[in-house]
Protein backbone atom coordinates (compact mmCIF):
# COMPACT_ATOMS: atom_id res chain seq x y z
CA UNK A 1 0.00 0.00 0.00
CA UNK A 2 1.09 3.49 -0.74
CA UNK A 3 -0.19 6.75 0.54
CA UNK A 4 -1.30 9.42 -1.88
CA UNK A 5 -2.99 12.73 -1.80
CA UNK A 6 -5.09 14.21 -4.55
CA UNK A 7 -5.81 17.88 -4.64
CA UNK A 8 -8.48 18.83 -7.12
CA UNK A 9 -10.66 21.72 -8.17
CA UNK A 10 -14.39 21.30 -8.60
CA UNK A 11 -16.61 23.67 -10.54
CA UNK A 12 -17.68 26.32 -7.99
CA UNK A 13 -20.96 27.18 -9.69
CA UNK A 14 -22.56 23.84 -8.91
CA UNK A 15 -25.23 23.56 -6.24
CA UNK A 16 -24.27 21.95 -2.94
CA UNK A 17 -26.03 18.64 -3.58
CA UNK A 18 -24.07 18.17 -6.81
CA UNK A 19 -20.75 18.85 -5.09
CA UNK A 20 -21.62 16.34 -2.40
CA UNK A 21 -22.39 13.78 -5.10
CA UNK A 22 -18.93 14.48 -6.54
CA UNK A 23 -17.50 13.78 -3.09
CA UNK A 24 -19.42 10.53 -2.85
CA UNK A 25 -18.37 9.46 -6.31
CA UNK A 26 -14.66 9.78 -5.68
CA UNK A 27 -14.85 8.29 -2.21
CA UNK A 28 -16.64 5.26 -3.62
CA UNK A 29 -14.09 4.92 -6.42
CA UNK A 30 -11.29 4.85 -3.86
CA UNK A 31 -12.97 2.25 -1.70
CA UNK A 32 -14.08 0.12 -4.66
CA UNK A 33 -10.46 -0.14 -5.78
CA UNK A 34 -9.37 -1.37 -2.39
CA UNK A 35 -8.19 1.96 -1.05
CA UNK A 36 -8.86 3.66 2.24
CA UNK A 37 -9.90 7.29 2.44
CA UNK A 38 -7.84 8.81 5.25
CA UNK A 39 -8.90 12.37 4.91
CA UNK A 40 -11.36 14.22 2.75
CA UNK A 41 -11.38 17.96 3.25
CA UNK A 42 -13.06 20.58 1.10
CA UNK A 43 -10.96 23.73 1.27
CA UNK A 44 -13.66 26.08 0.12
CA UNK A 45 -13.94 28.37 -2.85
CA UNK A 46 -10.85 30.25 -3.86
CA UNK A 47 -9.76 32.55 -6.60
CA UNK A 48 -7.65 30.77 -9.19
CA UNK A 49 -4.30 32.21 -10.20
CA UNK A 50 -5.34 31.90 -13.82
CA UNK A 51 -8.65 31.03 -15.46
CA UNK A 52 -9.36 27.32 -15.89
CA UNK A 53 -12.12 26.34 -18.30
CA UNK A 54 -13.21 29.99 -18.31
CA UNK A 55 -13.74 30.04 -14.58
CA UNK A 56 -11.87 32.36 -12.28
CA UNK A 57 -12.85 30.66 -9.02
CA UNK A 58 -12.67 27.08 -7.92
CA UNK A 59 -13.73 24.80 -5.12
CA UNK A 60 -10.60 23.11 -3.80
CA UNK A 61 -10.77 19.65 -2.28
CA UNK A 62 -7.93 17.73 -0.68
CA UNK A 63 -8.13 14.01 -0.13
CA UNK A 64 -5.61 11.62 1.33
CA UNK A 65 -5.89 7.92 0.78
CA UNK A 66 -3.91 4.75 0.65
CA UNK A 67 -3.94 2.25 -2.14
CA UNK A 68 -2.03 0.90 -5.07
CA UNK A 69 -0.96 2.58 -8.27
CA UNK A 70 -3.98 1.13 -10.15
CA UNK A 71 -6.22 3.11 -7.85
CA UNK A 72 -4.54 6.35 -8.82
CA UNK A 73 -4.87 5.51 -12.50
CA UNK A 74 -8.56 4.75 -12.09
CA UNK A 75 -9.24 7.84 -10.01
CA UNK A 76 -7.44 10.12 -12.44
CA UNK A 77 -9.24 8.53 -15.38
CA UNK A 78 -12.55 9.32 -13.74
CA UNK A 79 -11.50 12.86 -12.93
CA UNK A 80 -10.51 13.44 -16.51
CA UNK A 81 -13.91 12.26 -17.70
CA UNK A 82 -15.86 14.20 -15.11
CA UNK A 83 -16.78 17.63 -16.40
CA UNK A 84 -17.27 18.95 -12.89
CA UNK A 85 -13.59 18.54 -12.04
CA UNK A 86 -11.53 21.40 -13.44
CA UNK A 87 -8.05 20.28 -12.41
CA UNK A 88 -6.33 17.74 -10.23
CA UNK A 89 -2.91 16.75 -8.99
CA UNK A 90 -1.89 13.52 -7.27
CA UNK A 91 1.20 13.35 -5.09
CA UNK A 92 2.67 10.24 -3.52
CA UNK A 93 3.24 10.87 0.17
CA UNK A 94 4.63 7.54 1.29
CA UNK A 95 5.91 4.49 -0.52
CA UNK A 96 5.11 2.06 2.22
CA UNK A 97 2.01 2.63 4.23
CA UNK A 98 0.53 0.45 6.92
CA UNK A 99 -3.16 1.30 7.38
CA UNK A 100 -3.28 -0.23 10.83
CA UNK A 101 -0.63 2.08 12.20
CA UNK A 102 -2.44 5.20 11.25
CA UNK A 103 -6.10 5.83 11.85
CA UNK A 104 -8.10 8.30 9.79
CA UNK A 105 -7.48 11.74 11.16
CA UNK A 106 -9.55 14.84 11.15
CA UNK A 107 -8.95 17.30 8.43
CA UNK A 108 -5.56 18.78 9.08
CA UNK A 109 -3.81 21.53 7.19
CA UNK A 110 -6.78 23.77 6.77
CA UNK A 111 -6.33 26.74 4.51
CA UNK A 112 -5.49 29.94 6.28
CA UNK A 113 -5.03 32.32 3.41
CA UNK A 114 -8.44 33.36 2.24
CA UNK A 115 -7.60 37.03 2.29
CA UNK A 116 -4.67 36.15 0.06
CA UNK A 117 -6.98 35.81 -2.91
CA UNK A 118 -7.51 39.49 -3.21
CA UNK A 119 -3.79 40.21 -2.86
CA UNK A 120 -3.14 37.86 -5.73
CA UNK A 121 -5.46 39.72 -8.04
CA UNK A 122 -4.00 43.04 -7.03
CA UNK A 123 -0.47 41.84 -7.66
CA UNK A 124 -1.47 40.56 -11.06
CA UNK A 125 -3.04 43.85 -11.99
CA UNK A 126 -0.07 45.82 -10.79
CA UNK A 127 2.43 43.80 -12.75
CA UNK A 128 0.34 44.14 -15.88
CA UNK A 129 1.04 47.82 -15.86
CA UNK A 130 4.79 47.74 -15.57
CA UNK A 131 6.24 47.04 -18.97
CA UNK A 132 9.75 45.98 -19.88
CA UNK A 133 11.77 43.17 -18.40
CA UNK A 134 11.47 42.32 -14.78
CA UNK A 135 12.67 44.73 -12.21
CA UNK A 136 14.41 41.89 -10.46
CA UNK A 137 16.69 41.03 -13.32
CA UNK A 138 17.96 44.56 -13.77
CA UNK A 139 18.42 45.10 -10.11
CA UNK A 140 20.31 41.93 -9.39
CA UNK A 141 22.59 42.02 -12.37
CA UNK A 142 25.35 43.63 -10.40
CA UNK A 143 25.46 40.94 -7.76
CA UNK A 144 25.81 38.35 -10.43
CA UNK A 145 29.41 39.26 -11.18
CA UNK A 146 31.14 37.49 -8.39
CA UNK B 1 35.10 48.81 -11.04
CA UNK B 2 35.93 50.49 -7.79
CA UNK B 3 32.30 51.29 -7.32
CA UNK B 4 31.39 47.72 -7.84
CA UNK B 5 33.94 46.47 -5.35
CA UNK B 6 32.61 48.83 -2.73
CA UNK B 7 29.18 47.48 -3.41
CA UNK B 8 30.35 44.03 -2.61
CA UNK B 9 31.31 45.00 0.89
CA UNK B 10 27.66 45.66 1.52
CA UNK B 11 27.05 42.04 0.88
CA UNK B 12 24.72 40.68 3.49
CA UNK B 13 25.10 37.08 4.51
CA UNK B 14 21.98 35.35 3.37
CA UNK B 15 20.64 32.38 5.19
CA UNK B 16 18.21 29.75 4.10
CA UNK B 17 14.86 30.53 5.69
CA UNK B 18 13.89 26.90 5.75
CA UNK B 19 17.08 25.86 7.53
CA UNK B 20 16.70 28.56 10.16
CA UNK B 21 13.05 27.90 10.86
CA UNK B 22 12.28 24.22 10.93
CA UNK B 23 8.61 25.01 11.49
CA UNK B 24 8.41 26.46 8.02
CA UNK B 25 7.43 23.68 5.65
CA UNK B 26 7.57 23.68 1.90
CA UNK B 27 4.15 22.67 0.68
CA UNK B 28 2.67 23.19 -2.74
CA UNK B 29 -0.74 23.76 -1.15
CA UNK B 30 0.50 26.80 0.73
CA UNK B 31 0.82 29.61 -1.80
CA UNK B 32 1.33 32.21 0.89
CA UNK B 33 4.80 30.92 1.73
CA UNK B 34 5.62 30.16 -1.89
CA UNK B 35 4.64 33.63 -3.04
CA UNK B 36 7.66 35.01 -1.21
CA UNK B 37 9.97 33.05 -3.54
CA UNK B 38 8.30 34.11 -6.74
CA UNK B 39 8.66 37.45 -8.52
CA UNK B 40 5.69 39.64 -9.32
CA UNK B 41 5.62 38.11 -12.75
CA UNK B 42 5.53 34.63 -11.32
CA UNK B 43 9.12 33.60 -11.95
CA UNK B 44 10.98 31.56 -9.37
CA UNK B 45 13.51 33.71 -7.50
CA UNK B 46 17.02 32.32 -7.97
CA UNK B 47 18.96 30.93 -5.09
CA UNK B 48 21.63 33.62 -5.23
CA UNK B 49 18.97 36.17 -4.40
CA UNK B 50 16.70 34.32 -2.02
CA UNK B 51 19.66 32.78 -0.16
CA UNK B 52 18.14 29.34 0.07
CA UNK B 53 20.33 26.29 0.39
CA UNK B 54 20.46 23.91 -2.54
CA UNK B 55 18.34 21.26 -0.89
CA UNK B 56 15.53 23.58 0.00
CA UNK B 57 15.67 25.38 -3.31
CA UNK B 58 15.10 22.07 -5.07
CA UNK B 59 12.10 21.30 -2.89
CA UNK B 60 10.80 24.80 -3.34
CA UNK B 61 11.07 24.65 -7.13
CA UNK B 62 9.06 21.45 -7.17
CA UNK B 63 6.46 22.93 -4.84
CA UNK B 64 6.09 26.09 -6.94
CA UNK B 65 5.68 24.05 -10.09
CA UNK B 66 3.02 21.91 -8.46
CA UNK B 67 1.23 24.97 -7.13
CA UNK B 68 1.14 26.34 -10.67
CA UNK B 69 -0.48 23.15 -11.89
CA UNK B 70 -3.39 23.55 -9.52
CA UNK B 71 -3.78 27.27 -10.19
CA UNK B 72 -2.58 28.38 -6.78
CA UNK B 73 0.29 30.30 -8.34
CA UNK B 74 0.37 31.90 -11.77
CA UNK B 75 2.57 30.68 -14.59
CA UNK B 76 2.60 34.23 -15.86
CA UNK B 77 0.56 37.36 -15.37
CA UNK B 78 -0.50 38.08 -18.93
CA UNK B 79 -3.29 35.51 -18.97
CA UNK B 80 -4.94 36.88 -15.89
CA UNK B 81 -8.25 38.51 -16.69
Amino acid sequence: MRKYETFFIVDPDLPDDVTSSVDEKFKSIISSQGGIVLNYAPWGKKKLAYPVKKRSRGLYVLTEYSGGPELVAELERNMRLDERVLKFITVKLEDRFDPEKELPRDSKARPVYDEDDEALVRAAEASDEDEGEDYDEAEYEEQEEE
Amino acid sequence: MAFRRRRRTFHRRKVCRFCVDSELRIDYKDPKTLRYFVTERGKIVPRRISGNCAKHQRELTLAIKRARQVALLPFTTIHTI
